[in-house]
């Protein structure tokens, strides 16, 4: 393939990713799911009832595995079996893993808040009309860019794997990101805002979540909001990242011109992973010097 | 199928020793599981299973392209762990900007004094009721090596897999199609499977949180090394006797 056409393919995977990356986060945001979910399950337990939608239907990885597989298998037996375009077919393939996971999210916030009765926690039937689409428009958005990305990555740059198989990949590779970077965004701060900024959460503050919101009660919505300024965007950028950063040294360095060239792009690769532990470091060392020390006496206790 | 196995009894080797670098391989990623999340402990705040496979299966999807153009065994390796720590290197560099400039804390360790690599202290920068929080260069550099292994052991399952079709008369024409090459989409399932039974054996080791080579735990992992070496023995037969018989129907 000529290098310009590989670069631009290469460009609109990264756009895709990054939005599918953003979009897995708030979709993860709005309805509650994954590790920061524990402490919204946690809350009716610890005398906080609320308003947020809790579904964690399960990790993220899996879940968005499984609506990334549902979309793309749906897809594949469009295009290859009733040959409809190709952009159709994904189209379709995302709505029905949009309704797939759209079920498995009522039916996981309807079994988690009956099964906090006994701690008075209510069923609101308002919230789970009203998120329930959002979530579904998220996980929409989602499964059509990883789907553009698996399409393209097969059939354009001839990536051996089945579309299926790639889109089950990515699936796991967003969820995991997302759960890693977007959600500490959502974990660590919006649930924990009453309490002072600048430092983990004291497990004797376990359950105490934020409830009230800017205007009234606090709703899945309203963690979206916030998310979408941070957490969201990083989360695609650092789906987007793995997957550009990821093809790119290959299509830099094209291994199908020769062995060396192969070397060359593992080279890069390993630049690139260096290039990240020095900037770790150096984000550390700023934090160190920016937040200071948390415990002083012990410093003085230490030394003397 | 006794004829099958013996055959390709080299391949199902590589698929183990495949296998064990896997298991291995978690124990050095630093996941925090849920209290991570809350920047509760170190580590990065998801599952164990979860980020180890995350990562593998992107150096496998690195691997599987080059296959596709070479046949070069080290350099396929090579280009699997270097996907699987370009995923993982990235997954924890936006951890840090989260930890740091979204929620405010200092990557910190609270299983050692001083970081064994930078020699920084960090028991006074762990904020009060937690166990650490974030990324410091100790736990980035062992999650680095984690990706590292993960992704050569799942690319060595991977290319062992594809032989074994190849001896049993199957073919890897390179496919444009969706629908892909009918022996490349069973190797990368099995290759898929066979990570993750190799991912959550060592989760019992690690218990939801490890920080890397210098937490305690990490010293056990021969217990896992050794369990996954006999389920992948138990994988790999079925892998390769699937497989083979593929090419004979």
């Amino acid at each position: 393939m000529e290098p310009l056409i590989g670069m631009g393919v290469l460009a609109l995977i990264g756009v895709a990713a990054t939005i599918a990356g953003a979009s897995e986060d708030l979709e993860s945001d709005v309805g509650s799911q994954s590790n920061p979910n524990s402490q919204v399950q946690l809350a009716p337990q610890m005398m906080f009832p609320h308003r947020i939608y809790n579904k964690a239907v399960s990790g993220e990885p899996p879940s968005n595995a499984l609506m990334c597989s549902v979309g793309a298998a749906v897809a594949t037996v469009l295009i290859s079996e009733f040959t409809l375009s190709p952009l159709f077919a994904l189209v379709i393939g995302s709505l029905v893993a949009a309704c797939v996971h759209g079920t498995f999210a009522v039916t996981s916030v309807l079994g988690r808040s009956a099964s906090q009765k006994r701690f008075k926690q209510p069923i609101y039937l308002d919230m789970i009309r009203s998120h329930t689409p959002v979530i579904m428009g998220y996980s929409f958005i989602t499964t059509f860019c990883i789907l553009i990305v698996s399409y393209m990555m097969t059939v354009v740059l001839g990536h051996p794997f089945p579309l299926t198989m790639l889109a089950f990949i990515w699936g796991i590779t967003v969820g995991a990101i997302g759960s890693s970077t977007g959600d500490v965004h959502y974990g660590a701060e919006r649930e924990f805002q009453q309490f002072e900024f600048g430092s983990g959460l004291n497990a004797s503050n376990s359950g105490n979540i934020v409830r009230y919101g800017e205007s009234g009660i606090r709703n899945g919505y309203d963690n979206s909001w916030f998310c979408a300024k941070f957490g969201g965007p990083v989360t695609g950028i650092a789906f987007g990242m793995t997957v550009f950063l990821g093809s790119w040294v290959t299509t830099i360095f094209d291994p199908a011109k020769g062995l060396t060239q192969g070397w060359f792009s593992v080279i890069a690769g390993v630049a690139i992973v260096l290039i990240l532990i020095i900037w770790n470091w150096k984000i550390e060392v700023e934090a160190r010097k920016a937040f200071g020390p948390y415990k002083e006496d012990k410093t003085e206790e230490a030394s003397a | 199928m006794i004829d099958a196995l013996m055959a390709n009894i080299i391949w199902m080797a590589f698929i183990v020793i495949g296998g064990v670098l896997i298991s291995w391989s978690v124990h050095f990623v630093p996941v925090g599981g849920a209290p991570a999340a809350m920047a509760q402990a170190t580590g990065i705040g998801t599952g164990t299973v979860q980020l180890a496979a995350g990562a593998g299966l992107t150096g496998l999807v690195s691997a599987g392209f080059m296959m596709n153009v070479t046949k070069d065994l080290p350099l396929i390796l090579a280009s699997g762990a270097v996907g699987a720590m370009i995923m993982i290197a990235v997954t924890m560099i936006v951890g840090t900007w989260v930890y740091v400039y979204g929620v405010g804390c200092v990557p910190s360790s609270a299983k050692v004094k001083v970081d064994p690599i930078t020699k920084y202290r960090q028991d006074l920068y762990v904020s009060q009721g937690t166990e650490g929080h974030g990324l410091p260069t100790v736990s980035f550099v062992s999650g680095v090596i984690g990706g590292c292994l993960g992704g050569i052991g799942g690319a060595l399952i991977y290319y062992s897999l594809i032989e074994v079709g190849i001896t049993a008369g199957l073919s890897v024409g390179a496919s444009t199609s969706v629908t892909g090459n009918e022996l490349v989409g069973i190797a990368a399932m099995f290759a898929i499977g066979i990570f993750f039974v190799n991912a959550v054996i060592p989760s019992y080791n690690i218990g939801g949180t490890i920080e890397g080579f210098h937490d305690p735990k990490w010293k056990k992992w021969p217990k896992a090394v050794i369990s996954s070496f006999i389920a992948t023995i138990f994988c790999a037969i079925v892998a390769v006797i699937a497989i083979s018989q593929l090419g004979g129907i």
